[in-house]
């Protein structure tokens, strides 16, 4: 009778078993029947494995002694590899000078309090100034009937084009005078008009915050105007006929809309400028004001574990604008914007303001965008410092051969010379690389964390793409120089590739999810009941409608790449290799005016494929905006 | 099993690493009295591209000149030293990369020296050429940096002692290179905190004011130089930029202490510059204690090297009278190869030596880390 139980009973559990099996095959098959969690799965373990992995190597180094702090280290009788606290006391608890000049002359506190603070400081005021700034203006030609639209949008994203350090050395040019900072030039400002700016306005917090907020507006003018342009006009509509005022429309229906945009601004705006290191350079060394990457920079050549705690310190900061973020999309409230019915937004009238608005918005960005374009192009003629007379100028430097200018290096203009296109089609092939591929994921991610909204799943994934970004570059590339020599097919070109994709997936990422937040499922869905393939229904319906969107999350990744330097200077295999890197070589070396001119060479060829976009497809970085 | 596996798999790992740095090693111990046309052919049959890292750019015209004779292809590499140690890090580690490299902060090289990573070979075509203090290791050139002067105006600051420097009134007036972006610059600091030069410096010091120095808190005259020096300089962010700027019209009363080979620029307006040693040389004083300073330059062959023969090659190349050209061509580079003159016009070496600060590797690893954390304080 016991045996007859018992084997009924494991004949029981064996059905069980089977049926429990079966279950979990098909809850597996209706879970991975979705093209969304096949996706977040994929991208879960490609970004562990690409980004987590070089995260934890990057808090590993904190702990060990490198080869250039065995002299520091020697006294405690520590070597090479060894497993070390000494960085953090050196960095973060070090707050005795050892004399009489107290605490702000103490290491700790010139190493890393002081450049804390500036650029917290700085990074806020960028943030908010790139936001103001990119913001109204993408109001102003989104929704008003401002004039001179095409131009202004046009040129609005030049400054994103060109480096950053550009529109630095610009400002320093300007309105550098003999009264402050080194002292030794007047700029065009103090010796054309005679006006001496104070030291304030040209070196430190306040010219390096607002060149980076004019840098980093583009990001709010693409994200914010994209949103705007493509929001349903049903929403405004509505309220116009219920006769609310206009300022209260713009406050309780317009600024929500695109407040999950202004964040990503936010965060993409902050994490930049905790990490900019050429503007703070140019515009704060003179005046000995440094932020966290400067002081990065000079420590990661003689004490790279503090280097790496500041790495980590300003990827903490970057971590909690991420949870923040992650807050706000994750809530209840709804963004889509995009659904299956269409409207015609009603534009602002400014009447008369529409002339002066458009004027004072034209003079500014001829400033910022075209005027250091001149400049940069009388640079690249002129022979001798100083001298713009017609005699002392010439075209040698872009076309000429057999020059005498240099004793060494370069001997023809800079279209004549082998390297300089050799170095272009590396460049080019490199931002395209890394532009389709960011920008593929970046839909990808997009989509899958959209649809899956609110999931654990999702919220991994949506967080592990973003990390590349909060990651200093400088940081990024010494990590992946690393990984390359672990693992042998991670090479040259591939190198390139991988990390500039990885470093600029979050750009494309952002883009997609913010533009796959806005569409409805029910667009999809009809499609979905007729039985189309996942994949005809992205090719057919999806793309096709956010198509601006989606494209500026291909062009950001491959504008950020073509001149992008701090990331790829440890990992190109000669400096000659790209044409950041040799602008960067020929700046130092006091080959002016060949660096100006690849400069212009950059921002052109950049310019060219972003118009090349426009024409064959329609769309343009600024096209969210566009008229 | 699995730990015994494991613990297998690590030691061969561990020894075929050791053999691999073994082999370059040995490969250059055996070969320094091989003939040149001995080392060419070994070079010749060598395979794969030869990489060479330097941190002077004229590297790359060097490279060029030695791929076209030899028939040799060469990929040069111009990066800024502690780029070219983090890579050599990385590289070492992994037992691939460069072949060759030619590099500054004598400091930091010792160790990478000692525990085998670089390995020194100095040419036998060169050996009675070289001291013997810069033949380990092989120090390829020296260079220079001194104070020079803007000539305008009526408040030259021709100075004949450095002590005129901590002068309030020089504040702003001096321009330096930030010494936590070049490790140089910093190990010229350390030096003034030796022996030596701090009794030079309170001699100095003793010579202009006429009276005895007062160290107050500070450990010796080199630190309280240091700390009157450091506040009145403002800092530029590279030598061709310091050079640049100094050399201005309206930069009238300023001084920096940059590159003398950076007056080579045609972006710097050199009519408007003085060196001060060549103002003293010529009018019959000397600048006390010292006009500046010097680092050598170094040329090591990489343990990780896949072409050893081609290095040494190269370094041959590099010591001899052709592989010097790119940078005898202008004033400031000077060959650690005694038959190869200074330009004419430029100071010798031997010169230089007794008028300039030039670093100890071993004084600078000893009191580096001290220095650094004092100089630290007035860099704010």
């Amino acid at each position: 009778m016991l045996e007859t139980k018992s084997f009924t009973q494991k004949g029981d559990t064996g059905k069980q078993n089977r049926i429990c099996l079966s279950r979990l095959l098909g809850l597996m098959r209706s879970w991975f029947s979705k093209p969304a969690n096949i996706i977040l799965l994929f991208f879960l373990i490609a970004l562990v494995l690409l980004t987590l992995y070089p995260l934890v190597t990057m808090l590993g180094e904190m702990f060990i002694v490198h080869n250039n702090e065995r002299s520091a280290v020697r006294s405690l009788g520590l070597k090479k590899g060894d497993f070390t606290f000494f960085h953090f006391e050196r960095l973060l608890l070090m707050l005795s000078d050892g004399g009489s000049m107290g605490i702000t002359r103490s290491n700790s506190w010139i190493q890393f309090y002081q450049p804390l603070f500036n650029t917290l400081i700085v990074s806020l005021a960028s943030s908010f100034i790139a936001i103001f700034f990119g913001g109204v203006v993408s109001f102003l030609v989104t929704r008003t009937n401002i004039k001179c639209k095409r131009f202004i949008s046009g040129v609005f994203v030049f400054p994103y084009i060109m480096p950053a350090w550009t529109l630095a050395l610009f400002w320093q040019n300007f309105f550098k005078n003999v009264e402050i900072g080194l002292g030794t030039s007047n700029g065009i400002l103090a010796s054309v008009f005679g006006i001496f700016m104070p030291e304030w306005f040209v070196y430190g917090a306040f010219p390096i915050s607002v060149v980076l907020g004019l840098h980093y507006a583009p990001f709010a003018y693409i994200l914010i105007g994209g949103i705007l342009r493509n929001m349903d006009a049903n929403l405004e509509e509505a309220a116009t006929m219920l006769k609310t005022p206009r300022s209260r429309i713009i406050w309780r229906i317009t600024l929500p809309i695109v407040k999950p945009a202004m964040l990503s601004t936010f965060l993409l705006v902050l994490a930049s400028s905790m990490s900019a290191y050429s503007v703070p350079v140019f515009l704060g060394s003179p005046v000995k004001f440094y932020m966290l990457s400067t002081k990065m920079k000079s420590l990661m050549d003689t004490a790279s574990g503090q280097a790496y705690i500041i790495a980590t310190v300003m990827i903490l900061f970057g971590v909690s604008i991420l949870m923040l973020n992650q807050k706000v999309t994750n809530s209840r409230k709804q963004f889509t914007t995009v659904t299956g019915k269409s409207g015609q937004v009603s534009l602002i009238d400014l009447k008369g303001a529409r002339y002066v608005l458009a004027g004072i918005l034209v003079v500014v960005l001829l400033f910022v965008a075209v005027v250091p374009l001149i400049t940069f192009a009388l640079e690249s003629f002129i022979i001798k410092a100083g001298d713009y007379s017609i005699s002392n100028m010439t075209l040698d430097f872009w076309i000429g051969r057999d020059l005498q200018y240099l004793e060494q290096g370069d001997n023809s203009g800079i279209l004549l010379s082998p390297k300089v296109w050799n170095a272009l089609g590396n460049s080019l092939l490199l931002a395209i690389s890394c532009s389709v591929v960011a920008g593929t994921c970046g839909i990808l991610v997009g989509y899958g964390v959209a649809r899956r909204r609110g999931s654990k799943l999702a919220n991994w994934v949506n967080s592990l793409s973003f990390f590349p970004y909060l990651m200093p570059s400088l940081a990024f590339g010494a990590i992946y120089l690393a990984l390359s020599y672990r693992v042998p097919w991670l090479r040259g070109f591939l190198l390139l590739a991988i990390a500039g994709s990885i470093k600029y997936l979050p750009f494309a990422s952002r883009s997609g999810i913010s533009t796959m937040l806005q569409l409805s499922g029910e667009i999809e869905e009809a499609a979905l009941i007729m039985g189309v393939p996942w994949w005809k229904r992205m090719l057919k319906i999806i793309f096709p409608i956010q198509k601006s969107s989606f494209l500026s999350g291909y062009l950001l990744p491959m504008v950020s790449c073509m001149r992008e330097l701090s990331l790829f200077v440890l990992l190109v295999p000669t400096s000659n290799a790209l044409l950041t890197t040799m602008l960067m070589q020929y700046s130092e070396k006091g080959w002016a005016q060949f660096g100006n001119a690849i400069n212009l060479l950059i921002i052109f060829v950049v310019t060219l494929i972003t118009v090349l976009v426009n024409k064959l497809t329609g769309a343009s970085i600024d096209k969210g905006v566009g008229a | 099993m699995k730990k015994i596996l494991t613990l297998l798999l690590a030691l061969s790992l561990v020894l075929t690493s050791v053999a691999a740095l073994a082999d370059v090693k040995q490969t250059v111990v055996d070969a320094k009295d091989i003939s040149h046309e001995e080392l060419v052919e070994k070079a010749k049959a060598e395979e794969g591209t030869f990489i060479v890292y330097g941190n002077t750019s004229r590297i790359a015209t060097a490279a060029e000149d030695f791929a076209a004779l030899y028939g040799i292809t060469v990929e040069s590499s111009n990066l800024k030293d502690g780029e070219i140690y983090t890579k050599l890090d990385n590289e070492i580690a992994a037992k691939q990369g460069a072949d060759m490299v030619m590099i500054q902060d004598g400091a930091n090289l010792t160790y990478y020296v000692e525990d085998g990573s670089l390995i020194n070979y100095v040419p036998a075509s060169v050996k009675a050429n070289v001291n013997e203090k810069d033949a380990m290791p092989l120090v390829h050139q020296y260079t220079n940096k001194l104070f020079i002067y803007n000539n305008g105006g009526d408040n030259v600051p021709a100075i004949k002692n450095v002590w005129e420097l901590t002068d309030p009134s020089m504040k702003g007036n001096i321009i330096f290179k930030n010494p936590e972006l070049e490790k140089v610059n910093m190990n010229f600091l350390v030096m003034l905190t030796s022996d030596e030069w701090s009794e030079k410096l309170a001699k100095a010091y003793e010579e202009l004011k006429g009276e005895k120095i007062e160290l107050g808190e500070y450990k010796n005259a080199g630190y309280k130089w240091i700390a009157e020096f450091l506040p009145n300089c403002s800092f530029g962010s590279s030598d061709t930029k310091i050079a640049e700027e100094v050399s201005q019209e309206t930069a009238t009363g300023k001084i920096g202490l940059f590159v003398l080979s950076k007056l080579r620029s045609s972006s710097v307006l050199t009519e408007n510059l003085t060196v001060a040693q060549y103002d003293a040389t010529e009018k019959g004083y000397v600048v006390e204690p010292f006009a500046g300073f010097m680092y050598p330059i170094y040329t090591l062959i990489s343990s990780a090297a896949g072409r050893p023969y081609t290095a040494m090659l190269f370094i041959e190349y590099l010591m001899s009278q052709e592989g010097f050209k790119p940078w005898g061509k202008s004033i400031g580079a000077y060959s650690s190869n005694t038959a190869i003159l200074p330009l004419e016009g430029d100071l010798g070496l031997d010169v230089w030596r007794e008028t300039l600060v030039i670093e100890d590797p071993e004084f600078v690893l000893d009191a580096g880390d001290d220095v650094r954390t004092f100089v630290s304080k007035f860099l704010q």
